[in-house]
């Protein structure tokens, strides 16, 4: 980099994205309109769990106009299957359509097609489904109870998978420890809601015979691996778009059985069809999230460090196995990140899954870990207060200052910023401590402070998803490169951008690498026909390793730039530097060629390259994240004002330290700090998933599924730690969950200081805090 | 989720839309903000066959009318912010109109619509019961006079007949000086209540002459606190000792237990949104006087 | 079927409807506006405003039928293809969107807001700014960057006004 010239990478540049986004010019799923095209509507189960005893469609025959239907019947073995390889793991398929059971509320049973989407669902309403009821499994504990018959045939129990993990020596641990604290914790069961729904179209052209399917989805080329593999076409006739994608947040970051069943309907209609998911689909049938139980049992000494940890983990899964993080995938990553950031050597981790008549739970940003932080850091203060131990300097106590450190499980964390951030946190929340404290004399207002300190494994790399033997199997991020003649850059990128930026950021890194200015890159994204198979935007890997695998193909475009300069100058190609679109001479500033110049000796005027170097600037990297990846970390704080008589609870402030090694951009970094942390204050305040003893949603829209609305939320404060990681190429570690995971723990924390009570629980809505509260009326 | 198919019909005037729905009996319904009937239309929780949208109609006044605050049913719930009249007899009423949804909503919804829809939370149904208001329905057979007591029959379910619909409310002005409060307790800004309470009193000197309280949420309908209500007659503004007849109301309520608020919850947050409601506008009138 | 004809962004067009055809889907679909969003087609996200002689209004609650004689504005006329609307510019400087799903939703109600305080020469608070948007569901902002924006399209024009 020329000494003077400014560094991309870093700076507060404003999105590229904005204009279409902001213009009503951007293209999401619901825009893409084909001639000819039919549209879907599914008829769903009113059952939690039955057996269908026949669906009548006769009253289609009443209208006016063309429809087409088609059942489980139809798509008879076509199924989504997404198991995880564990001995001990029962197997389930969701079928595209139900056959023989339903098995929640919402399960698709029929679609329905018609010409015009407001048809589709009259034609839908006239489909009737006799289903005889079975006895629901509802609860975590009758998925336990023997004596309720098992969701699958074929199956022992409700249990579909049960798993232990352990490190060092428990027992040893227990025997030292002067305190053993026993807690359960509980989370609620959420929806993720993207503001635009998912929605499918998919089209078949006979000609050529390729398919092409348009979906709202983070994860492109897995939906055409999973097509192809279900509907047994060939991979490389299939052309997966996801467009414009409104919002995901893990949501859309595994493959539906919608996403195979339009490509089918499309094929076996042979006219183009859409389906756009409505709300109360998107609420009842797409994925649930959390709804976990854990039971943890530290041991600690009597100086209060902590010596182990034994953890019993359920999470209530539903009905099905999401492709492709499976059922295991939630309660198995408690089991693997609870030792989070502290410092001891003898861990027990026991986890199970186990299947209800409810939706699936699938991924959705933090993915389990705002479950395990909420249960890790409310049992620290639940220790704390046992020992009489501020919880400042209890974790300070126990933090991991040493890097890279291996923990318990021998996953090694790489350097950061953990115990700078608790001090740091500590000395910003002085007043708001002293405030809280002075507050409790009261019974009608208190205040409460509370804090999260967690870590975040990050970009995890292919080993990870080996070791978990996950369908997903891989977790590399590829790009593909090129410049232009004119010397302006494409960017070919495996990842969807669906908010984060990146259609900026990954302009940033590959500017830097190039010497060219951002605006001259053009980032492209989410259609497989241009960009090089990847898993797609999920786990906190885009930045990482998406900006990893940009700076490293554009690395190898400006090598061949550099001796293409050298050659034309008269030099060696390491006295060329590249930048503000030229290429200069190290020791001699003032020679320098344009880029472009440069671009066009080497794929026009191909006759001035170097003897030998073939025509041609473009690059390919596949950049797989580290074995067990990288470790952000971040400490949260909440402040909380609690009006006692009534339960009502503001959020008085909200605090972020977190380090995401390098940044690649402040503006998008704090934009993805400040949206996760308001949805992680969704969790802990607000969002509720609600279903009734016989498993029917309560919560089926807006009014009764409460995401938090501007007025209840502060202003977040966004601090900053840079520790750039050694383990990706730019430094930069996974960032997009983080601001989720912290919130449901340090609100927990903050209730449980203004009341002075344990709590162990979210949502903490009025309701719940005014039960918490018992303590401080008067009796009545 | 689209509304299933229905006939539109737009009414010129008062009489053509009276005539339509006497014609659809049933299966006509007027329209007016449409904030409330088409989301459930759009969820097909509603399907009348016809809409008689009566946007056109003229019912669009506040005024004073002798005794009476007249409000046209096509008020839109933003103007009562800035009406001198609701805010000089109504208080109550004025407060309660914050908690109605948010800005695009109090810009359409209606008086009319809000109290034909008859959410069991909803502010207005509340309002009227708390203000003793008479409820114009008319219909081609001439005008009923309903007592808002008499009208709110149940959550959604009103006294009105097929045919009919609500032109207008009538508010009696309160004789002597008003003062009053509504506190709503949601869990966001703009949600359905968990629980509501709003209070109207009169007063001269600094005694308290007249009273109504009322709440909503608890039940099906919103629901007169009339057995304390006396109670709080002859007291001095300065000592209403709220908090008893608070407790006092509570416990004339066996509240709905819900997800979103247990019935000892909603017991104990009637009997502190009472004192809190009946405190500040005390206060109020204290400040005045 | 009714033939209306609707005047949006300044041209009017017929268009033969079904009554039942929400005003959204008439814009999206017989107008090509695809700048408006349906989030929830119940009311309660914002998605869908648009104006209706300048007063936001939620399109998935509205009837195309309905809007004869009005003038129905999208986030499309705003400023036009380049964004250039003040609020549309604040809107990026200041990180108030991300996915962009809910941005035109939030535009059109808060463009009018704008106006006022700028007719009222009057900064609100976050906390006013906060409850002129409780209509609108944002879910990858956390709101924050969508205050500052706010903030800054009026503080802008206030201080060039101020400066002129």
């Amino acid at each position: 980099m020329k000494a003077d010239s400014p560094k991309h990478i870093g700076a507060r540049i404003q999105r590229f994205e904005d204009v279409r986004l902001l213009s009503g010019a951007a293209r999401y799923i619901d825009d893409i309109r084909l001639p000819g095209m039919l549209h879907c509507t599914f008829a769903r189960a009113h059952t939690a769990h039955g057996t269908i005893l026949e669906i009548d469609t006769s009253g289609l025959a009443d209208l006016d106009y063309p429809t087409w239907v088609f059942t489980g019947k139809d798509t008879a073995g076509l199924s989504m299957k997404a198991h995880q390889d564990y001995p001990e793991m029962q197997y389930s398929e969701q079928p595209l359509l139900a056959e023989g059971k339903v098995r929640f509320v919402g399960e698709a049973v029929a679609a329905v097609l018609a010409e015009d989407a407001y048809k589709s669902e009259d034609a839908a309403e006239q489909l009737f489904i006799d289903c005889d009821p079975l006895p629901v499994v509802g609860t975590m504990a009758q998925a336990r109870d023997a004596s309720l018959p098992p969701l699958f045939d074929g199956w022992h129990s409700n249990v579909i998978v049960q798993r232990q993990m352990k490190g060092g020596d428990l027992e040893a641990a227990k025997a030292a420890a002067a305190h053993i604290i026993k807690r359960t914790y509980r989370n609620q069961r959420q929806a993720g809601v993207p503001m635009e729904g998912r929605g499918v179209v998919a089209h078949y052209n006979n000609a050529d015979r390729v398919l092409t399917v348009w979906s709202s989805t983070q994860m492109p080329h897995l939906v055409r691996t999973y097509i192809s593999e279900e509907l047994d076409l060939p991979e490389s006739r299939i052309r997966v778009v996801a467009p414009d994608v409104g919002g995901g947040f893990g949501v859309k970051g595994q493959v539906f059985g919608d996403e195979v069943l339009i490509a089918w309907l499309a094929m076996k209609t042979g006219r183009p069809v859409k389906w756009i998911e409505d709300r109360r689909e998107h609420l009842i049938a797409s994925i649930h999230a959390r709804d976990h139980e854990h039971t943890l049992e530290a041991y600690v000494s009597a100086d209060g460090r902590l010596l182990g940890l034994k953890a019993d983990i359920s999470v209530d899964n539903g009905a099905y196995s999401t492709y492709p993080f499976t059922s295991a995938g939630e309660p198995g990553m408690v089991g693997k990140v609870l030792p989070g950031p502290y410092d001891f050597q003898a861990y027990e981790a026991t986890f199970r899954a186990l299947a209800t008549n409810k939706c699936s739970i699938g991924t959705y940003r933090g993915v389990a870990r705002p479950s395990a932080v909420f249960s890790q850091e409310r049992l620290m203060d639940d220790i704390a207060a046992e020992l009489g131990l501020d919880p400042f300097e209890f974790r300070l106590k126990n933090i991991i200052r040493e890097f890279p450190y291996k923990n318990v499980l021998g996953f090694t964390y790489d350097p950061g910023s953990y115990a700078e951030s608790l001090e740091l946190m500590q000395t910003l929340l002085a007043d708001d401590v002293a405030a809280a404290k002075a507050s409790h004399a009261s019974d009608t207002t208190r205040v409460g402070v509370g804090i999260a300190c967690f870590i975040e494994q990050t970009a995890h790399g292919t080993p990870d998803f080996t070791r978990r033997r996950t369908p997903i199997e891989t977790g590399y991020i590829a790009a593909r490169v090129e410049m232009a003649p004119d010397g302006t850059v494409t960017i070919d990128l495996g990842l969807q951008n669906h908010g984060q930026g990146l259609e900026t950021t990954m302009a940033q890194v590959a500017a830097d690498a190039l010497g060219v200015l951002p605006s001259s890159v053009y980032v492209r994204h989410g259609d497989t026909l241009t960009t090089p198979y990847s898993v797609g935007t999920w786990g906190s890997r885009g930045g990482a390793l998406g900006g990893g695998a940009v700076h490293v193909a554009s690395l190898k475009i400006a090598e061949k730039l550099k001796a293409i300069a050298a050659h034309l100058m008269q030099t060696t190609p390491d006295e060329i530097e590249l930048a503000d679109g030229q290429a200069y001479m190290r020791s001699a500033e003032d020679r320098f060629i344009p880029i472009s110049k440069l671009a066009r000796a080497a794929l026009r005027n191909v006759d001035q390259l170097p003897p030998g170097m073939l025509p041609g600037l473009e690059a390919e990297q596949r950049q797989d994240g580290p074995r067990d990846g990288t470790y952000a970390n971040a400490v949260h704080a909440a402040v909380v004002e609690i009006d006692v008589p009534t339960g009502k609870m503001q959020l008085k402030r909200f605090v972020v330290v977190e380090d995401c090694g390098t940044i690649l951009n402040p503006l998008v970094v704090d934009g993805q700090v400040r949206g996760g942390v308001v949805q992680g204050i969704g969790s802990a305040m607000f969002e509720h998933f609600v279903y009734d003893e016989e498993c029917q949603p309560l919560t089926t829209s807006f009014a009764d599924y409460l995401m938090p609305l501007a007025p209840e939320i502060p202003n977040i404060e966004v601090h900053h730690f840079e520790t750039p990681t050694p383990l990706t190429p730019l430094g930069a570690k996974g960032l997009g969950e983080g601001g989720a995971i912290g919130p449901a723990a340090a609100i927990g924390n903050a209730v449980a200081n203004a009341l002075g009570v344990e709590v162990r629980e979210t949502p903490l809505n009025a309701n719940a805090i005014w039960h918490l509260s018992a303590h401080l009326r008067p009796a009545e | 989720m689209r509304p299933a198919s229905f006939g539109y019909h737009k009414a010129t005037d008062l009489a053509h839309a009276l005539a339509l729905l006497a014609e659809f009996g049933d299966d006509g319904r007027p329209l007016a903000g449409g904030q409330s009937l088409v989301p459930m239309m759009n969820l097909r929780l509603a399907r009348p066959a016809h809409l008689v949208d009566i946007n056109a109609l003229p019912l669009t006044a506040i005024e004073r009318r002798g005794d009476v605050l007249h409000v046209g049913a096509l008020v839109r719930h933003h103007r009562y912010l800035s009406d001198p009249l609701i805010a000089a007899h109504f208080p109550a009423f004025l407060e309660a109109v914050h908690w109605i949804g948010h800005p695009t909503i109090r810009n359409h919804g209606s008086i009319g619509g809000s109290i034909s829809h008859a959410d069991p939370t909803a502010e207005l149904p509340a309002i009227c019961l708390l203000y003793d208001a008479t409820i114009i329905a008319s219909s081609t057979g001439g005008d009923r006079r309903i007592a808002a007591r008499d009208f709110f029959l149940g959550a959604y379910v009103t006294a009105l007949q097929p045919g009919e619909m609500v032109t207008a409310v009538e508010f009696p002005i309160p004789p002597a000086k008003s003062t009053g409060a509504f506190i709503e307790l949601g869990e966001r800004r703009g949600d359905f209540a968990i629980a509501s309470v709003g209070v109207a009193l009169q007063w001269s000197g600094r005694q308290i002459t007249g009273a109504a309280v009322v709440c909503c949420g608890a039940r099906l309908v919103p629901i007169r606190a009339s057995e304390v209500e006396n109670l709080l007659i002859g007291r001095q503004l300065d000592a209403p000792d709220a908090a008893a007849i608070g407790r006092r109301f509570a416990n004339t309520i066996e509240p709905v237990s819900d997800h979103s608020g247990s019935s000892a919850y909603r017991k104990h947050l009637i009997g502190e949104l009472t004192r809190r409601t009946i405190e500040r506008a005390c206060q109020q009138a204290l400040e005045t006087a | 079927m009714t033939e209306i004809t609707l005047a949006v962004n300044g041209t009017a067009k017929t268009v033969d409807v079904e009554p039942r055809r929400l005003l959204a889907d008439v814009l999206r679909n017989d107008f090509n506006l695809s700048g408006v969003h349906i989030g929830c087609a119940h009311g309660a996200c914002g998605c869908c405003t648009v104006q209706i002689d300048g007063v936001p209004r939620l399109s998935c609650l509205t009837f195309a039928v309905q809007c004869e004689n009005v003038e129905i504005t999208t986030v499309e006329s705003m400023g036009g293809p380049d964004a250039t609307h003040i609020l549309q510019q604040a809107f990026k400087s200041e990180h108030g969107l991300q996915c962009g799903y809910c941005t035109p939703g939030f535009i059109m109600t808060l463009a009018p807001y704008v106006d006022t305080m700028l007719a009222q020469r009057r900064m609100p608070s976050d906390e006013e700014i906060r409850e002129a948007m409780s209509g609108n569901i944002c879910r990858c902002t956390g709101y924050h960057g969508i205050v500052s924006a706010v903030r800054k399209a009026i503080g802008d024009q206030l201080g060039s006004e101020a400066a002129a």
